[in-house]
């Protein structure tokens, strides 16, 4: 058994294998409705007969086997073999002819199921093969066999003589045959899905049936020859409702002209049983013919047409879909496009933006494809050389062609090596100088980065070049106007026993040009100090180059002249013939021993007193108008004042007390109440002053000069100074102050003074020739005695020799003896020590006169 | 008024009167004596040296005094110091016995009314 035969087996059949009790039930149910149905039909079908009573020119069983078969499987075959005998063991002449009659009648409808099933024919019969294959293969082909053994029966058992079998073969061939084509669609289509017709289509569809029957009824019962008037209604009801219209036609058409056959009534009154025959079968098979043929043709048709309507929406849809996704590509596309544009837009704004800024940075951007020697420049570039944008094409030798020989050699070697390293990297930033075509020199930066491929040959380099011209000029008189105006503040103060001084200079932070302010402390001969601070109005290098021939002159004046009026009317009169610019400047004496300052002021801002008790005030007298300010001033005035030990003064430029967007009063108000505090060390009030007074950025240069009155008697006096006549006046100075701070008589200080000054010019003496000598000094207030040391590096000479040196020393020598209780002198090798006792008891019995 | 030393001057005929304001150390001995040799004219017979006014003076201040003295007695000129008795530099000469070599008075109108021999001791 192949697998084709298996599945047809199976189709016709099911499997034997699966039979239980509700199966059997089902299988007898189904023998007992299909030998019922095929017994009634064939009971029916005999009224038809034309020829004895067993031949019939439609055989309706035949039809319902077929479809039985069709519908149940080919093992319902007992019941139409039953039924079949049972319907004519009657009309036989003995039972084997029924029996035979009977197998015949069976086996032809299962052989016309089976070559059904094996051409894959379809029960809805909606295709012209299936009308074809239950025209021929059903119909006409299996029913060969019922009527060739259902005659060859009736001849054999002698119901008809020989003769007459071809006409008893051929009715009861058509007979089967109709049956199958009339009776066997209508069944099929009674065993389909039922069916969804509307109630109208249903009325219409038994409107027509009506129609049909009623036309065929009509037909049939006149003379006329007139039955082809059924055709057009079998072809109407087969266009409207295919084979569930068709098939119940064609049954009714050929279910009346059979019976009116039978019954010899209207085309069939008149004839022989032939013609009646050929009549009938002819009509038959027309009927059965163009209604199944028409109805599947139009099944067909519709499902032809269905499917291209189907295709057509399909079709529809997907052009439909294709369209709405080619819009959405072409959306896309659109708005890809004007991105693009818009990007492109902005590109070149930022490039415009890029040399625009390159122009006012005078920064140029190149590139170097170096394999084919090609070099981009930017604009800038080309404007940095001296030529108009895109002037020319570039290579590598004509870029370099503007530098230096020397730039040059030196840029190709440090190119050659960058070539040479074989991978990324940036080249060192290179300075160099270019001669433009009109001769100009320019200064430039450039800077380079290469990029290289991956076996490290060079590929590309990029880079950038900065005209720096005007930069390096810049930066070079700054340079030296920095370094001038470093060099003409003092870099040091000068240190005076009993006197703190501190000074600040700070540069304004905007301007890169240094300022004109200044400041400078100058130790006089008789030992007072004199204190300066200016401001030369303007920047940079001619502000400070004034301000430098200015400090030195007021330092020759102060050398020179007593008075502070003196000293600033002098340089009042230098500044009409040197310089034009306007300075205002303070000079103030300061006399450390009485505490006296003597000041005159051109249109400075005035210095700040803090006294001790730490009350403030400005000292504004003394004023006269800026240096430079009037060709014909009034002398300078000049005016006193006292620093008692604790007193505080501030010297300071503009600077610190301007601000934008304040008054200097405000300024001047707020720098005494920071002031105000005496006990502050001066450091820390100077940083603290210009930490408060200058919050935002410094927008003018400030200079602060401070000095403080302070006590020296607190304890014993350690002095160290420079092996120097000049030092003597000071010295004396600081001993005397000292002296009269421990309350001694005035006839002792002046004893003590002297003799003091005696060892001090002996120590200095000592050390001539000795490089950068030191003496050091101390007194010590004992046992109500004044104790002094004197220590130096030299070596002691007590016996005088011949001149003035000589004649001084022995002088000295007496006198320090006289005027002190006690002078020792230790002398050694690396130095001379004398140490020197004068009680401060004053003994009016002294009789120092006869000393000698 | 910062120099160390000033030197007023004042030619009466033969009479030289100087003044010395501030102090007269080591550091501008040289200085004063130059400055007081200047101020005398050659027809001086007689130079006062005023040191009323001067605050400080030690060993290189007499030293100069010697020298001057010196040099005017080589000149057949004669010299007198004014130190006042309460002066601040009158010890100095006092502890030294300068007041024996050289000329000198109390007051500037002694020395200036009379013309004297040039050793005197009177100021004891």
């Amino acid at each position: 058994m192949t697998l084709r035969d298996a599945a047809l087996l199976k189709a016709l059949g099911g499997d034997p294998r699966h039979i239980d009790g509700s199966a059997l039930f089902r299988y007898a149910s189904k023998v007992v409705l299909v030998g019922g149905a095929y017994y009634i039909a064939a009971i029916l079908g005999l009224r038809l007969a034309l020829i004895e009573r067993n031949v019939t020119p439609l055989w309706p069983p035949t039809g319902i086997a077929v479809a039985a078969f069709l519908i149940f499987g080919w093992r319902v075959w007992p019941g139409v073999a039953l039924a079949a005998l049972a319907v004519n063991l009657p009309i036989s002449t003995n039972g084997l002819a029924a029996a035979a009659t009977a197998t015949g009648n069976t086996l032809a409808p299962i052989v016309a199921a089976i070559l059904l099933v094996r051409v894959g024919f379809r029960r809805e019969i909606d295709r012209l093969q299936d009308a074809l294959a239950i025209v021929f293969l059903a119909a006409l082909l299996s029913m060969l066999i019922s009527a060739s053994v259902g005659a060859g029966t009736l001849v054999l058992s002698g119901a008809i003589p020989a003769s007459k079998f071809p006409s008893g073969w051929a009715v009861w061939w058509t007979g089967d045959a109709m049956g199958v084509l009339v009776v066997a669609p209508f069944l099929l289509g009674l065993f389909q899905r039922p069916w969804s017709g509307s109630l109208r289509e249903r009325t219409e569809l038994c409107a027509l049936l009506l129609l049909v029957a009623t036309v065929s009824v009509l037909v049939m019962n006149t003379d006329l020859q007139l039955m082809f008037l059924v055709v057009p209604f079998l072809g109407w009801i087969a266009w409207r409702f295919q084979q569930r219209g068709a098939a119940p036609a064609a049954l009714l058409a050929a279910a009346i002209a059979s019976w009116a056959a039978a019954h010899g009534l209207g085309p069939f009154q008149q004839g022989t049983l032939f013609e009646k025959m050929i009549t009938l079968q002819s009509f038959n098979a027309t009927v059965a013919f163009s209604s199944l043929f028409f109805a599947a043709l139009v099944t067909e048709r519709t499902r032809a047409r269905e499917a291209l309507e189907r295709a057509a929406s399909e079709l529809e849809d997907r052009v439909a879909r294709r369209t709405a996704e080619l819009s959405t590509a072409n959306e896309r596309l659109e708005h890809e496009i004007a991105e693009r544009h818009d990007t492109d837009r902005r590109l070149r704004q930022r490039e415009g933006q890029l040399a625009e800024v390159q122009q006012a940075a005078q920064v140029g951007n190149w590139e170097w494809l170096i394999p084919e020697d090609r070099v981009t420049w930017s604009d800038e570039m080309y404007r940095i050389h001296g030529y108009l944008p895109k002037a020319f094409p570039l290579t590598f030798d004509k870029a370099v062609e503007q530098v230096g020989d020397e730039d040059a050699t030196r840029i190709r070697a440090n190119l050659k090596a960058a070539l040479g390293r074989g991978r990324d990297h940036d080249l060192p930033p290179s300075e160099y100088r270019i001669v433009r075509a009109d001769g100009t020199e320019r200064v430039l930066l450039g800077k380079a980065r290469l990029s290289v491929g991956p076996d490290g040959q060079p590929l590309r380099m990029i880079g950038t070049v900065q005209d720096i011209t005007e930069d390096k000029k810049a930066e070079r008189e700054h340079r030296i106007a920095e370094t001038l105006q470093r060099s003409l503040l003092p870099d040091r103060l000068p240190e005076i026993p009993g006197v703190l001084l501190a000074a600040r200079y700070l540069p304004a932070t905007s301007d890169i040009e240094v300022g004109g302010d200044w400041y400078d402390v100058v130790q006089l001969p008789n030992g007072s100090v004199g204190l300066a601070i200016g401001d030369v109005a303007g920047h940079g290098l001619r502000a400070a180059s004034t301000m430098g021939q200015l400090r030195m002159a007021l330092r020759a004046y102060a050398l020179e002249e007593g008075s502070p009026s003196q000293v600033v009317g002098r340089v009042r009169r230098l500044v009409r013939v040197l310089v034009p610019d306007i300075v205002t400047l303070i000079y103030l004496v300061f006399d450390p021993e009485s505490g006296t300052l003597r000041f005159a002021n051109a249109g400075h801002p005035p210095p700040l007193l803090v006294e001790g008790n730490g009350q403030t005030s400005y000292l504004e007298g003394g004023l006269g108008p800026p240096l430079g300010a009037t060709t014909h001033p009034r002398p300078d005035i000049e005016v006193a004042a006292h620093l008692d030990a604790g007193s505080t003064l501030l010297l300071f430029t503009d600077g610190l007390v301007e601000r934008r967007g304040a008054s200097i009063l405000d300024g001047l108000t707020r720098l005494k109440t920071l002031a105000a505090d005496p006990s502050e060390d001066l450091e820390v009030l100077c940083d603290h002053l210009l930490d408060s007074m200058v919050t935002d950025e410094v927008s003018d240069d400030i200079a602060l000069l401070a000095l403080r009155q302070v006590p020296l008697a607190a304890g014993p006096l350690f002095l160290r100074f420079p092996a120097e006549p000049q030092v003597l006046a000071p010295l004396r100075q600081t001993v005397r102050r000292w002296l009269r701070e421990i309350d001694a008589d005035p006839s002792i200080v002046d004893d003590v003074l002297v003799a003091c000054g005696e060892a001090f010019a002996n120590a200095i003496q000592h050390a001539y020739g000795a490089k950068d000598g030191l003496f050091e000094v101390s007194l010590v207030l004992s046992d109500g005695a004044v104790e002094v040391t004197i220590r130096d590096l030299g070596s002691w000479r007590p016996s005088p020799g011949s001149g003035r040196a000589a004649r001084r020393g022995g002088l000295g020598q007496r006198l320090m003896r006289a005027l002190m209780d006690s002078v020792d002198v230790n002398s050694g090798p690396g130095g001379t020590v004398v140490r020197m006792r004068r009680s401060l008891q004053v003994e009016a019995d002294r009789e120092r006169t006869r000393a000698h | 008024m910062n120099e160390l030393a000033r030197i007023e001057s004042e030619q009466h005929g033969p009479l030289c009167l100087v003044r010395v304001y501030g102090e007269i150390d080591m550091s501008n001995d040289r200085d004063v004596l130059t400055s007081i040799e200047v101020a005398v004219a050659r027809e001086t017979d007689r130079l006062v040296v005023d040191l009323t006014h001067t605050t400080y003076l030690d060993s290189a201040g007499l030293a100069l005094f010697l020298r001057l003295a010196e040099r005017m007695q080589a000149r057949q000129q004669m010299l007198s110091v004014v130190v006042p008795v309460d002066s601040r530099v009158r010890r100095a000469f006092e502890l030294t016995g300068l007041l024996s070599v050289i000329d000198v008075v109390s007051r500037s109108e002694d020395a200036l009314s009379e013309t004297r021999p040039g050793s005197s001791n009177d100021q004891g």
